[in-house]
């Protein structure tokens, strides 16, 4: 177990051991691996801090991000395959030179950090600094010990590799988010079923990225890919299946357990407040790398992964989303069964089906028992600099589905959107699954 | 700004319809604000970088006898000045920058107060590095209070309030701070402890850490459900913050302060919170509060009050509901989400209605905020709803603002306004009336300790009956605040009753006094007129 005091230790240390120049315990300063695992650990903390970084948008630059790293790796190891041609739109990388030497940790640093001030490059002031601090300690590191021709070159390499995905990236269609992702107008569609706002913030009486279902996709075809039937059809009658969904969320959070309070918040990872739901697993990921003492290879190839997967999730999800619309418990059990019931978590601001948190987790827990098995026990101290104890887990799927169950406990997911949430996330994965890479 | 996230002009053009406002027939009167910053002689930069992007407060204060408020503004890596009021009554504003003992470099804050009651103002500095407790002289000079035990510390301090607990000669300051700055690289969840300084003897004794803390952007001691203790509100930046919330801690008297918690009924809100307006907006009797914040502020009532009073701590946000959200610009053509600094409420036309002041600008270049973010003048209309005016009355800079007052400079019963920007020229406004309604200048006044009554409340009845109240404060706004004359605007009274409750708990007695004048309300006396000269 790893927590987050201790996650975030580690990096402190690893940038005092490159400053004093003493490597008795670190791995070598160039390392590969270790350029990844404290360029992802500020990258956790910018999310947070990033005010366009809502769990779309997180889990996009988590899928670039990662393919940069796995290219970076990938161009100069034999034995894994490019994702060019495979992933969507990606054409060919650009090569390294023929016969040439390169410095693989100066590969990955140069790409990362152009990667990451290109994703990164609207964060605050302190991000800004953050970023410069970290890039000057990690350049120095990847710098110490190789000779100034080598290091030019593969500094050049990762940049030309950032700059190729920077431009693939950039005709997704989710390059550009205005306003934190909330359009300025919207066109609402009517009915008794239709979403309605349900905060008394400005910019949330629209919803949250209507059009993120028409981003391209890394892996599946298009957002429609792993669509979903629609859910119970929306009646007002006691007897009908709608009204049992929402009788449940309301009898269930009338008498939540500290258990069930405890597990709706810890799997909340609110935007602008945590390093959101694609974050969490992300930071699982490292956590569990750091403990296999993971290579370079196998460390990119499961970031890379993940963060396709979860970006792909949340496409699929916001496709469904927008196709059906549907209401919130809150709106419905208000207007329906009790006009005072308050929610345990505040409800997100967009459509209700299915649930976002429930399809990425089902994303990426299909990822994770690909890469670390079905079996992998472990713990979870994503939040413990929130004050909330790790908790143990069976296996990912066990985690996924407490991750998209919290949902229905904090009051703003019915259980359809869960279950069926969870199946879309795995049919994502699917795809994510069929590419060629070093597993 | 980045190209990659600037606003296509399609979407400029969609969101012009939403940010019109209709007039109604009940609106309130617009204000007419003259831009005398060249002529005035109030030269000024509030400059700095990381260490500087918050603060750049401005305290109000008289401190040469004349009851005109002097200003003191923070310079940040410049040095901070003070400017003497050479306004001439109901004439254009005049300032006089004066040697003063007050020009130190790594300031963000200030705060006026008489700390030791002996009739000159006292002015607590804020600083990166240690904070310092000023002593006023006479003739606006100060000195460094060094023999009152005052312990600066060596934090980055962004808040300062004050109160007088009960029985003590001396006030009980407290201050907050934000993140550690020696970790630049990576400051995040490094917020550092807020302090409160409680009396020992004739000065105080060592600071008592407020922990934890949140990385408070601004501070107030306010009585929310008349106990007649006031707690302690803070508004933190959410930025910085692992486990953070906005707080209130209990200062209970010969007590160690305690957080109030969910078991009180406080409810957790996390904001990026910079500043503290109260006011009873509502006219309920109880202080709202608007706090300010990025995107979206906060107009936070009392969720509930029980027949016979004791409420809960939960607040109920209606800012929505009353059109003061301010959660980006009006007019410039930059409708990126604004950013929300100083705030007060004080009635600008004088209609008999607490109006809000906002002071906007982007925190550093972040191109997902406005970058041109002109300030907030929401005028409060008959029916508790606001209506923007920043434009219309000719306050609407697109500097980067950070503190500023609203007070009545050149004592002709209108607020002026004072702005301080980062890294650009300070500005300043004049009143020069429209169609205001009639006023008063009170300023209540008890014996030592406690001259100016902090912590009681002023009421003021209105031609139809209400009663406006306000609590007598120091602290709140972003980084700055004001000792001097309340202003109450009456509308078309001509004539009103007022009175006084004092600290102590004793309601003074309802007295009649003239509209449009400048009185010293001192305690177990007539209300006494003052003409300015």
């Amino acid at each position: 177990m790893m927590g987050f005091a201790r996650f975030f230790g580690r990096l402190v240390a690893i940038a005092a051991i490159a400053t004093l120049g003493l490597g008795s315990t670190a791995r070598a300063a160039s390392d590969p691996s270790d350029i990844m695992s404290n360029w992802y650990k500020l990258i956790l903390e910018l999310v947070r801090h990033t005010p366009t970084y809502s769990p779309p948008v997180a889990a996009r630059s988590f899928g670039y991000i990662g393919v940069t790293a796995y290219e970076a790796t990938a161009s100069g190891n034999p034995a894994l395959a490019s994702l060019a041609g495979q992933v969507n739109g990606l054409t060919q990388v650009p090569q390294r030179e023929a016969g040439s030497v390169y410095d693989e940790g100066a590969v990955m640093e140069a790409a990362l950090t152009a990667s990451v001030q290109y994703f990164f490059s609207n964060t605050g002031p302190t991000g800004q600094r953050a970023k410069a601090a970290m890039a000057k300690q990690l350049g120095g590191q990847a710098a110490e010990g190789v000779d100034p021709a080598t290091l030019d070159r593969s500094r050049a390499y990762g940049q030309a590799l950032a700059a190729h995905i920077i431009a693939w990236s950039e005709t997704d269609g989710g390059a550009k988010i205005g306003n934190m992702g909330f359009p300025y107008s919207y066109d609402a569609p009517k009915g008794p079923e239709k979403w309605v706002p349900t905060s008394l913030i400005v910019q949330q009486q629209m919803p949250l990225l209507p059009d993120w279902g028409k981003v391209r996709p890394f892996a599946m075809p298009d957002g429609a890919a792993c669509d979903l039937p629609p859910p119970p059809e929306y009646s007002e009658d006691p007897a009908s299946d709608f009204y049992k969904e929402a009788k449940e969320v309301y009898d269930t959070t009338k008498s939540l357990t500290d258990e069930q309070k405890l597990i709706a918040r810890f799997w909340s990872d609110d935007p602008m407040l945590t390093w959101t739901p694609p974050g969490h697993w992300i930071y699982l990921a490292l956590q569990l790398l750091d403990e296999d003492n993971a290579p370079a290879a196998r460390r990119a190839e499961v970031l890379a992964r993940l963060g396709m997967a979860t970006a792909d999730a949340f496409i699929g999800c916001w496709h469904t989303k927008y196709e059906y619309d549907l209401l919130r418990p809150v709106t419905y059990i208000r207007r329906v069964i009790d006009p005072k019931w308050e929610t345990l978590l505040i409800t997100p601001p967009f459509p209700e089906y299915p649930s976002g948190h429930s399809t990425q987790s089902g994303a990426a827990a299909e990822v994770m028992n690909a890469m670390f098995g079905k079996d992998r026990a472990f713990e979870d101290a994503a939040h413990e600099d929130e004050g909330m104890e790790a908790r143990s887990f069976a296996n990912f799927d066990a985690a996924a589905e407490e991750a998209a169950l919290s949902r229905l406990y904090g009051g703003i997911h019915f259980r359809s959107a869960i279950e069926r949430g969870l199946e879309q996330g795995r049919c994502i994965a699917g795809h994510v699954a069929k590419l060629r890479m070093g597993q | 700004m980045t190209l990659r996230y600037a606003l296509p002009l399609a979407l400029l053009a969609l969101a012009q319809p939403v940010l019109t406002q209709p007039a109604l027939a009940q609106d309130p009167a617009v204000p007419a604000y003259a831009d005398e910053t060249a002529s005035s002689g109030l030269t000024h930069s509030f400059t700095g970088e990381w260490t500087f992007m918050v603060g750049g407060g401005a305290a109000a204060f008289d401190c040469n006898g004349d009851l005109k408020p002097e200003l003191y503004l923070s310079g940040g890596t410049s040095k901070g000045q003070l400017f003497r009021n050479d306004s001439p009554v109901g004439g254009a504003l005049k300032f006089s920058p004066v040697d003063s003992g007050l020009e130190l470099d790594q300031v963000g804050g200030a705060y006026p107060l008489d700390v030791d009651s002996d009739g000159n103002t006292d002015l607590v500095l804020l600083r990166v590095g240690p904070d310092k407790v000023m002593r006023g002289l006479g003739e606006c000079r100060f000195e460094e209070a060094t023999d009152w035990g005052f312990d600066g510390l060596d934090l980055w301090s962004t808040a300062f309030a004050a109160t007088w607990e009960k029985g003590a000669d001396w006030p009980t300051l407290a201050i907050g701070t934000y993140i550690d700055r020696t970790q630049e690289a990576f400051p995040w969840g490094t917020c550092t402890p807020n302090h409160l300084y409680r009396p020992k003897g004739k000065g105080w004794d060592a600071p008592l850490p407020l922990k934890p803390g949140f990385c408070a952007l601004s501070i107030l001691f306010t009585d929310w459900n008349l106990s007649g203790t006031p707690s302690l509100r803070m508004s933190n930046d959410r930025e910085y913050y692992k486990k953070g919330q906005e707080q209130m801690w209990k200062i209970n008297p010969g007590e160690p302060p305690a957080l109030y918690t969910d078991k009180d009924g406080w409810a957790r809100l996390r904001i990026w919170g910079m500043g503290i307006a109260s006011a009873d907006v509502t006219m309920d009797g109880y202080p709202d509060y608007f706090l300010t914040s990025m995107a979206d502020n906060k107009l936070q009532v009392l969720a509930e009050v029980p027949e016979g009073g004791n409420p809960k701590p939960k607040f109920a946000d209606v800012a929505f509901a009353k059109g003061a959200i301010a959660q980006r610009p009006y007019t410039g053509g930059d409708i990126r989400p604004s950013t929300a600094w100083h705030t007060e409420f004080q009635d600008v036309n004088n209609d008999g209605r607490f109006d809000i002041f906002v002071v906007k600008g982007n925190v550093w270049e972040m191109p997902d905020f406005a970058e041109k973010d002109p300030n907030n003048l929401l005028l409060q209309r008959e029916d508790g709803t606001f209506m923007e005016a920043g434009d219309k009355a000719g306050v609407a800079s697109f500097r980067q603002g950070r503190g500023g007052a609203v007070a009545d400079f050149n004592l002709d019963g209108l607020m002026d306004i004072a702005v301080v920007n980062r890294n650009e020229p300070s500005e300043l406004w004049r009143n020069t009336g429209g169609d205001a309604g009639h006023w008063l200048a009170l300023m209540p006044v008890q014996p030592a300790p406690n001259q100016h009554a902090v912590g009681g409340w002023i009421e003021v009845k209105r031609a139809d009956g209400a009663v406006i109240r306000r609590e007598l404060t120091v602290g709140g706004g972003h980084a700055g605040g004001q000792l001097g004359w309340w202003h109450f605007g009456l509308g078309a009274a001509t004539e009103t009753e007022v009175r006084v409750l004092w600290p102590d708990g004793t309601e003074g007695p309802w007295q009649k006094v003239a509209a449009d004048g400048f009185y010293r309300l001192a305690r177990d006396a007539e209300p006494e007129a003052w003409q300015p000269k």
